[in-house]
């Protein structure tokens, strides 16, 4: 399998907080990477380390081939990688469908082709019947949906989804979880930032564990809920040596 | 606007020409200037709505274009003897390479730093104006020669010819607009100018769409300042890069409409009248009025109306034309 | 020569203390209520023009006229922030930029109106009097000193007090600082306050060695923005150096280019700023 997303050694400081440090992992193409850790680990960050909206102090960035550090957002994501973000970003006085559009129009300049694209993805996520709705006029949720339906119209190779689960019931989290399993089997690479273990679990081969801005552990699933070092990090020292019971439920 | 010029919009839209168009021959001289001076601010409401209102870049020293405009034409006509014709072209070059340096640096600063940033280059260039003696007249300025009608040279007798000329500028500049709204382009400006980090992350070179808008908005103002100058038969740094050039540019999309296609028109056509009228009233004796007029029609559309005044006349007119089923939203934006 | 120099730091600084005082209100209020105060020149203007009235009506001394110019400008600005500024906070730039913008043509064009372009002056006693060393002027200095003062206590306000650091803290994050039970509207309303009024100060201890005109503000706001680029947006001690660095880059330039240089060393340094280190001198990581 090769690989679709290689970070190496990745650091960035903001005065004296070293909130990324050296930190090293790989997603092979097709597969779905979970990184995970408490608040303040510095999950975002490496998302905009990686997709160029800080530079980095050191360490490299290499996706499908190409190294991305030096490179403007745009262009990153016209080689493949497209993410969303914590807090959604809609452009509020487009529609739903504009918003989308102009995700698409990256790959085609031409406005029926952006158009006929755009639908397609709205309808994956959902929210056909309010494709004409402007944006802002949009639930949470809903802009979630738009988010990351306008991500997807780029027609990414890698995609980075920033908590997109956040304040989700367990209703929607089922179905955000079945919306990023199809995604999977389509063949994208997707690697998300998740504090809702369930969804983790259901989606995720591979998980990276953060904390203070250093990979602490790293593995499938089951190793890493039991390691004991991610304990520490989550629920402090005392239950360290806790055993982990059923399926993790948040 | 889909209907295109079969449906009712288009109908409307005929009207309005022929009104616009008979204007001269029906109206005195002193309404037929006033209607000059509503093409060209419209004209350079226009202008700045390309930058200020789609790509939302808040430029406050458009004059700096106009008078690069004013300066370049004014100059080969005196110096060279080349027709204003040519020199407004050649302004609107001067413009957009002017706006290159200027876009490089002031794009740095996001938000009301860009619009002071604007400002400081506006003044900058009077400054040198004002200095350059040797080719541009310095603090004095100067008159451009009265070859009486002289269309070559862009002289007429008469005010007719010059209010269909700012009107074709105006046509130009709508027409320019409506094609970039329609476009690919209108759909990365908007997304530019609504949230420029997000716009990056679905590939839109948001620096790339700024300087292109810069380009195109900074020409089309340097068109209006060769206009200005010929209509006038004077040009100076201050009237050249004034301050009030750079604000009523703004204002008149602001108050009309920002963003939209109409509203630097629906501005205009509410301002400039209005502030002739009071100066005719109370005599341009007393500085401060006009602006002082604006500024509170600012204030009053900021709080009250922020997307501008454009709203309330859809409403209106949509509900005579439509009936009650109206879609207020200009289409292009719907997908 | 060398004392050409000196004499020229010396007035630089001076002056540079008055812009301190307007640049430090622009701050101030960039950093709580986070929109920039394009009006903050002509809130200079109205304290010169208040401390014009007293002296030429009660014969005032303009830095008595301090206990009246404050106080007016900080009830005003009070009143600006609750009834204007802040039904636009939630809107967006736009609106944010121009209403503030809006406000300075309106003051500037009433001022122009009512009380004409005509340069006002006051004499004072010791309008024209300068000191034995280097040749400084008394008025100057005293306007220096006060303005150091001012900035002191405005830094001892917002360090040592419980509404000071509660307006630091909104500054910081003002999410959190709600859920600590501070009220935003009332932090704003003072710092927009204390803003105008460094602003009132700063026009009443220019009145013996300055002119008041409608137009004055634009001159000093101008200063004050770059200042705030320079000095790193937010950063008030930043606009506090900044502002004297500026007044001795302006003064410099005045002595070796020219009288009406001031503008223009102004505007390269914004330039050079913008161009090398758009995060001001005290800006941290960029991207």
């Amino acid at each position: 399998m090769a690989e679709a997303l290689a970070v190496r050694n990745l650091s960035r400081r903001f005065g004296g907080l070293r909130a990324v440090q050296d930190l090293s992992f790989s997603v092979n193409e097709g597969e779905t990477l979970a990184l995970i850790g408490p608040n303040g680990a510095g999950k975002t960050t490496s998302f905009n380390l990686i997709t160029g909206y800080y530079r980095p102090d050191g360490g490299s960035v290499c996706a499908f081939g190409r190294e991305l550090v030096g490179l403007r957002p745009h262009d990153i994501c016209a080689h493949g990688l497209a993410r969303t973000f914590q807090v959604a970003r809609p452009f509020g006085k487009m529609t739903v469908l504009a918003n989308v559009m102009t995700g698409a129009l990256l790959r085609d300049h031409k406005l029926e082709v952006a158009r006929q694209k755009a639908g397609e993805v709205i309808d994956f996520v959902g929210l056909t019947a309010k494709q004409h709705a402007p944006a802002r006029d949009l639930t949470t949720i809903d802009q979630r949906r738009l988010e990351l339906a306008r991500a997807l119209a780029t027609q990414p190779r890698l995609l980075l989804l920033d908590e997109v689960m956040a304040g989700l019931n367990p209703a929607e989290i089922d179905q955000a979880v079945g919306l990023v399993g199809k995604l999977a089997q389509r063949g994208l690479t997707i690697v998300i930032v998740e504090h809702v273990m369930r969804a983790i679990m259901a989606v995720a081969s591979h998980i990276v564990v953060l904390d203070h801005g250093q990979k602490i552990a790293e593995g499938n699933p089951r190793e890493v809920v039991a390691n004991q070092e991610v304990i520490r990090a989550y629920l402090g020292t005392g239950y360290a040596h806790a055993e982990p019971v059923g399926d993790a439920r948040c | 606007m889909m209907h295109g010029l079969l449906g009712r919009s288009g109908f409307w839209l005929c009207v309005l020409a022929a009104a616009a168009l008979a204007l001269p021959l029906v109206a005195s001289p002193f309404a037929v200037d006033i209607g000059i001076r509503v093409a060209l601010f419209a004209f350079i409401g226009v202008a700045w709505n390309l930058m200020g209102g789609y790509a939302k870049q808040l430029s406050l020293g458009h004059a700096a274009f106009f008078g690069l405009g004013a300066y370049t034409s004014t100059i080969l006509l005196i110096r060279f003897d080349i027709s204003p014709w040519i020199g407004m072209l050649a302004g609107g070059v001067v413009a957009m390479l002017a706006s290159l340096p200027i876009g490089a640096l002031c794009f740095r600063l996001r938000g009301p730093y860009f619009a002071i940033a604007t400002i400081a280059t506006a003044q900058v260039l009077m400054l040198l104006f004002l200095k350059f003696r040797d080719f541009a007249w310095g603090a004095e300025g100067t008159t451009i020669p009265n070859l009486g009608d002289a269309p070559l040279m862009m002289q007429f007798d008469g005010k007719a010819p010059y209010y269909y000329i700012a009107l074709a500028l105006l046509a130009i500049g709508l027409l320019i607009t409506y094609a970039i709204e329609r476009s690919w382009m209108g759909y990365y400006l908007v997304a530019v100018g609504e949230d420029e980090d997000a716009a990056e992350a679905i590939g839109v070179d948001a620096l790339r769409m700024k300087r292109h808008i810069y380009l195109i908005s900074a020409f089309l103002t340097a068109l209006a300042g060769t206009f200005y100058v010929q209509y006038i038969y004077f040009i100076d740094p201050n009237v050249a890069f004034s301050f009030n050039i750079s604000v009523e540019a703004a204002l008149v999309s602001i108050v009309g409409g920002i963003g939209t296609l109409w509203g630097p028109v629906v501005g205009t056509v509410l301002l400039e009248p209005t502030s002739a009228l009071l100066q005719s009233w109370l005599g341009s004796g007393r500085g401060g009025v006009q602006l002082t007029v604006y500024s509170l029609i600012l204030v009053a559309v900021i709080l009250y109306r922020p997307a501008g005044l454009i709203g309330l006349f859809t409403d209106i007119a949509t509900r005579l034309v439509h009936g009650s089923q109206a879609r207020t939203k200009e289409a292009p934006l719907d997908g | 020569m060398a004392a050409t120099i000196a004499q020229a730091i010396v007035n630089g600084l001076l002056i540079g203390g008055i812009y301190a005082l307007v640049s430090i209100g622009v701050s101030l209020i960039f950093g709580v209520v986070k929109i920039v105060n394009f009006a903050q020149g002509e809130f200079v203007m109205i304290g010169m023009y208040i401390s014009f009235f007293l002296a030429t009506t009660f014969g005032v001394d303009p830095l008595v006229s301090l206990v009246v110019s404050m106080p007016v400008l900080f009830v005003i600005g009070v009143l600006l922030q609750h009834f204007l500024i802040r039904r636009v906070l939630a809107l967006g730039d736009m609106p944010q930029i121009f209403l503030t913008f809006a406000i300075s043509l309106l003051l500037l064009n009433l001022a122009l109106l009512l009380f004409t372009a005509n340069y006002r002056t006051i004499q004072t006693a010791y309008s024209d009097t300068a000191i034995e060393i280097g040749g400084v002027y008394v008025a100057k200095l005293i306007a220096f000193v006060v303005a150091m003062l001012l900035s002191a206590l405005l830094w001892l306000f917002l360090h040592a007090t419980d509404l000071g650091k509660a307006m630091r803290a909104a500054a910081q994050n003002r999410d959190v600082a709600m859920l600590m039970g501070i009220n935003p509207d009332r932090v704003f309303c003072v710092a927009v306050g204390v803003a105008l009024a460094l602003a009132g100060a700063a026009g009443s201890l220019l009145m013996p060695f300055y002119p008041a005109y409608p137009m004055v503000g634009q001159v000093f706001v101008l200063m004050a923005f770059v200042a705030v680029v320079l000095g790193t947006l937010g950063n008030i001690s930043g606009a506090l150096i900044a502002s004297l660095m500026m007044g001795v880059a302006e003064s410099l330039g005045i002595q070796f280019v020219g009288a009406d240089s001031g503008l223009i060393v102004v505007f390269a340094l914004l330039l050079l700023t913008l161009a090398l280190r758009p995060s001001g001198l005290f800006g941290g990581w960029t991207r």
